[in-house]
């Protein structure tokens, strides 16, 4: 589900240019001349992977939860045939909107299941912000939804809690830092350019989170759950920067 | 060869800054070659052999540790040269420099057949080393445009926003790459024991 980490083994680079798969993998002997594909391994790995956490440590210092994401005019939109949809695999999963409720657990003074309508209820945010992807590719959709923190506030979350973990239909997973989830534009998204949210971006409700990269903005939402464990996430375990902050 | 005419050229500090760069770089380069092969700018992608890190994750890991030792050690090396004056009448180009530029070039396209009298750096090769600390300087600021372009959003528009400093992380690169290529050939040119100076710090005269 997430957008956009989802390039690395699969087809790397296939996105967005002239290329296919097939003359990716045409290519694939060149890889075979280099002798290995230069994946960190053993201490490499274990050392680059330390610097990583450093790094999102660093990135969390630098954070500033009253900073916001740009948001743009209706003119700097991008079209909305250019809403490119990213997921982790090709199919969306089996989503029936109309009986969706989004479950709530852990760190919470009301845990249990919650209506499209109960969230829709809440202060709504409508904005026109850069969604980022790890590939470089970036697009400006124009979003709408519940602010994350105001549904927090709602179900009695912990504001002392450390994380909100996030669990999807495709069984995605992703999680972030307490300051992050409760930033303003940090939106449990349920409108795309004015309309629902259609099938392939999330629906009926994604998180989108314009202050990190693409892949932490989870589609097919599910679960939240309050947390002090940092549950790591599907790109995040096997690589990719946890805090993810832009 | 004679041993008397051995020359001092490069302090300690220049020469350690100068190899740990060139680490930085190197890493910098093939890492960053592969996160553009993620989602190409422009029509072609860089063969793997060229880049590290295997996929975007291990190369962003790579990047992202590669850019603290380029930015710091360039740092030290910029602290270092204000703070010693070091370079300042050898390698920093000057405005009355401007007009050695055409004897030079005119030097070096054979137009012209003797070397015009200049100092420890001709006129070209100050203009070079002087120019190429702003393009370090320019990579690191549209690095940082695309690292934090929320955090740092003034900069990414500085450069045009986030599509265009994308671009300009790139030229910033290429005239890197460029110089390397230039630096190379006149390394070659110049002999052993300038090489040599780069490592010890002296060169010995030529026999």
């Amino acid at each position: 589900m997430a957008d956009d980490a989802g390039n690395g083994k699969r087809g790397e680079g296939a996105a967005g240019s002239g290329l296919t798969r097939r003359s990716v993998l045409k290519l694939s002997p060149l890889l075979l001349l280099a002798g290995c594909d230069m994946t960190p391994e053993g201490r490499t790995e274990s050392f680059l992977r330390s610097f990583q956490k450093f790094n999102d440590w660093f990135q969390s210092k630098v954070f500033d939860r009253s900073r916001l994401s740009t948001e743009y005019s209706a003119a700097e939109l991008t079209p909305e045939e250019g809403f490119r949809v990213n997921s982790k695999d090709d199919d969306v999963p089996d989503v029936d909107p109309a009986a969706w409720t989004l479950a709530v657990e852990g760190l919470v003074e009301r845990p249990g299941t919650y209506a499209l309508a109960t969230i829709a209820s809440l202060p709504k945010r409508v904005m026109n912000t850069r969604h980022c992807c790890v590939e470089g590719w970036s697009i400006i959709p124009r979003w709408g939804g519940t602010p994350l923190g105001e549904f927090l506030r709602m179900v009695g979350a912990d504001p002392g809690a450390k994380y909100v973990s996030v669990e999807c239909a495709d069984d995605y997973t992703t999680s972030y830092d307490m300051p992050s989830a409760l930033h303003r534009q940090t939106l449990l998204c349920y409108e795309a350019y004015d309309k629902p949210l259609t099938l392939p971006h999330g629906a009926p409700v994604r998180i989108v989170i314009p202050t990190k990269l693409g892949y932490k903005s989870a589609k097919w939402v599910r679960k939240l759950t309050v947390t002090n464990e940092n549950t790591g996430g599907y790109w995040e375990d096997q690589g990719y920067d946890w805090f993810a902050g832009i | 060869m004679n041993r008397g005419k051995r020359e001092y050229q490069h302090p300690l500090l220049i020469r350690l800054t100068h190899w740990i760069n060139f680490i930085a770089l190197a890493i910098m380069i093939t890492s960053g070659l592969r996160i553009y092969n993620a989602s190409p700018l422009w029509n072609f992608s860089i063969p793997g052999i060229l880049t590290l890190g295997g996929w975007l994750a291990g190369a962003r890991m790579w990047h992202f540790f590669g850019m603290w030792l380029f930015a710091v050690n360039g740092a030290v090396w910029v602290l270092y040269n204000v703070l010693s004056r070091h370079g300042r009448h050898t390698t920093l180009f000057r405005v009355q420099d401007a007009s050695g530029l055409k004897p030079m070039i005119q030097y070096y396209c054979r137009i012209r057949r003797e070397h015009p009298p200049t100092g420890k750096y001709n006129p070209l090769q100050k203009l070079a080393y002087s120019s190429i600390p702003l393009a370090g300087l320019g990579s690191v600021l549209t690095g940082m445009s695309l690292y934090w372009p929320v955090q740092f959003g003034p900069l990414a528009s500085l450069f045009g926003g986030y599509d265009t400093a994308r671009i300009w992380h790139f030229l910033f690169t290429a005239g890197l790459v460029f110089f390397f290529a230039g630096h190379m050939l006149m390394v070659i040119i110049a002999g052993w024991s300038n090489f040599v100076s780069i490592i010890t710090g002296w060169k010995s005269a030529e026999h």
